[in-house]
């Protein structure tokens, strides 16, 4: 009798845990479903829905940026991403690494998310609600003596407003706009912010290695980037230091301080290694030795698309 | 007296070694410029020249200024390559990205002579117009500042007459009174083309 009580009772429990597991899972599916899919568009998707706006009013939002120079920013995003240009000397180089996916995956969604921060002064991008303070309302298209980026009020934009949105550790004593914190902690992004970044707005699948103070341990870094470049997206935590020699100090802070996309990189015959990579409006292609490429890098950020059928 | 003898000689060298420290570095830094401004201007005009043929820059990577890293541009891309001066490689590759090999070297050279560790071409806006500048960094400062911590005197090489304060500080254009910066810095004038700086780094 005892022993009937026994095998009913673990009947029942292998049925609730069953049941449990069922919904967990029906959840887990459901929520897989609602953020399993990365949106993709095509440059001449994006091209065309410019060419349509023919007439775009100033915003109230933005009073410091002209709509004609916005729709000719966007549309130079549009036709020749790879322009985008954080501006020299500021701390912008995380959000214009990160843009560099939606410019080439989903132009069209990034110009119709641009024009509804600009016509509306917020927008949701991906589980993301932006909306920017007032502070940086006003302060969008007057950054001034920043090279290429005086001229692009729809970047200054874009990139005041995720600054502005998004905090860190390293924001933690700067968190309020003033003219000039572009320049500063203000805008300052860690690893973990910029991965954050690209899993919220683009809802891409995020592999990271690496850390803000800690270079990653990769046994054989070439074979490893060179996979990891042929299969997606992959952005470097650099230290700038090294990249952008700025003067001759032989000691030199050990940390990673600016973001890049790698876009290839080979073994010359002498043994050296050739990456090329986009900043600053531009591709570069840099010979470095392998010594130079280790101490180079401490963070490693392996983006892919989320699709439906994608393997989770 | 004979035991306070050290007292007095600190009184008087302290007092003349401040006076050397506060000595107007904006007169002595000009000067240096006119000292030296047939060498300068020989290196700019040589950049300027070459720079028409392909846009390149030129940096002195060590303190030795025995190596160069050159930046070669072209339509597509950017090459940063590094080497050693006397290297075959770097003549090589100038011949390759088919390039004045001579007249670059020479400017190198001369480059080296005067402690120039970086020419570039820098782009700027002025009433969203695009503008460029020849932007040369020094090695040393040249008023032997004592505790200076600042090590490179700056220069920029305008192609148009700039404008300045009543105190000669480089202002953003005729109409605003703002002051322009450049790679993060105040520059002075030296005449109406050519400004100057003393910064904690070359670029």
């Amino acid at each position: 009798m005892l022993e009937r009580a026994t095998v009913q009772n673990t009947r029942i429990f292998k049925k609730c845990i069953a049941l449990i597991l069922c919904i967990c899972m029906s959840g887990i599916s459901t929520a897989q479903r609602e953020r399993d899919t990365s949106r993709t568009s095509t440059r001449q998707d994006a091209i065309a829905f410019i060419s349509r706006i023919t007439e775009l009013p100033q915003s109230a939002h933005w009073p410091n940026i002209k709509p004609a120079l916005f729709l000719q920013n966007l549309k130079n995003n549009i036709e020749n991403p790879l322009s985008l240009h954080e501006g020299n000397n500021t701390n912008f180089c995380a959000y214009a690494a990160m843009s560099y996916i939606p410019l080439q995956f989903d132009p069209l969604g990034f110009a119709k998310d641009l024009l509804q921060l600009y016509r509306e002064g917020k927008v949701k991008m991906g589980r993301v609600n932006i909306t920017p303070s007032s502070e940086v309302k006003l302060a969008a298209g007057r950054l001034a003596f920043k090279g290429e980026l005086d001229i692009r009020p729809a970047d200054q934009m874009w990139f005041l407003a995720l600054a502005d949105h998004f905090k860190c550790y390293l924001n933690i004593f700067d968190k309020h706009f003033d003219m000039g914190d572009e320049n500063s902690f203000w805008a300052a992004t860690s690893f973990g912010k910029f991965n954050h970044m690209i899993r919220s707005l683009f809802r891409y699948r995020v592999e990271a290695k690496g850390s803000d103070l800690i270079r990653p341990t990769i046994d054989h870094l070439y074979g490893y980037l060179k996979e990891r470049v042929s299969k997606g997206t992959v952005a470097l935590f650099v230290n700038n230091m090294s990249l952008y020699q700025k003067d001759h100090r032989q000691v030199k802070p050990g940390v990673g301080t600016h973001f890049i996309i790698l876009k290839d990189i080979e073994e010359a015959p002498d043994g050296r290694i050739n990456i090329t990579y986009w900043d600053y409006g531009g591709l570069t292609l840099q010979q470095v030795t392998p010594s130079f490429l280790y101490r180079l890098i401490f963070g490693i950020t392996f983006c892919t698309k989320r699709t439906a059928n994608a393997p989770q | 007296m004979r035991r306070n003898r050290p007292v007095y000689i600190l009184c008087l060298v302290v007092p003349a070694f401040l006076l050397f420290a506060c000595r107007s570095s904006r007169k002595l830094t000009a000067d240096y410029y006119y000292e030296n401004e047939a060498a300068l201007t020989s290196i700019e005009k040589a950049y300027a020249s070459l720079y028409k043929q392909r846009p390149f820059s030129v940096e002195f990577i060590d303190k030795g200024f025995n190596y160069v890293s050159l930046m070669l541009q072209s339509n597509r891309i950017k090459y940063i390559y590094e080497f050693e001066l006397n290297e075959p490689r770097l003549q090589d590759t100038l011949a390759r990205y088919q390039m004045d090999s001579a007249a670059i070297m020479k400017m190198i050279r001369q480059m080296k002579d005067i402690q120039c560790v970086w020419i570039n071409n820098l782009d700027y806006y002025v009433d969203e117009q695009k503008r460029s500048m020849i932007f040369m960094s020094l090695r040393t400062v040249p008023p032997r500042i004592p505790f200076a911590e600042k090590k490179y005197y700056i220069l920029t090489f305008f192609n148009q007459p700039q404008f300045f304060d009543n105190q000669g500080r480089l202002l953003a254009n005729r109409r605003q009174r703002r002051l322009r910066k450049i790679d993060d810095n105040f520059f002075q004038r030296i005449n109406d083309r050519v400004c100057y700086t003393i910064s904690e780094r070359f670029r």
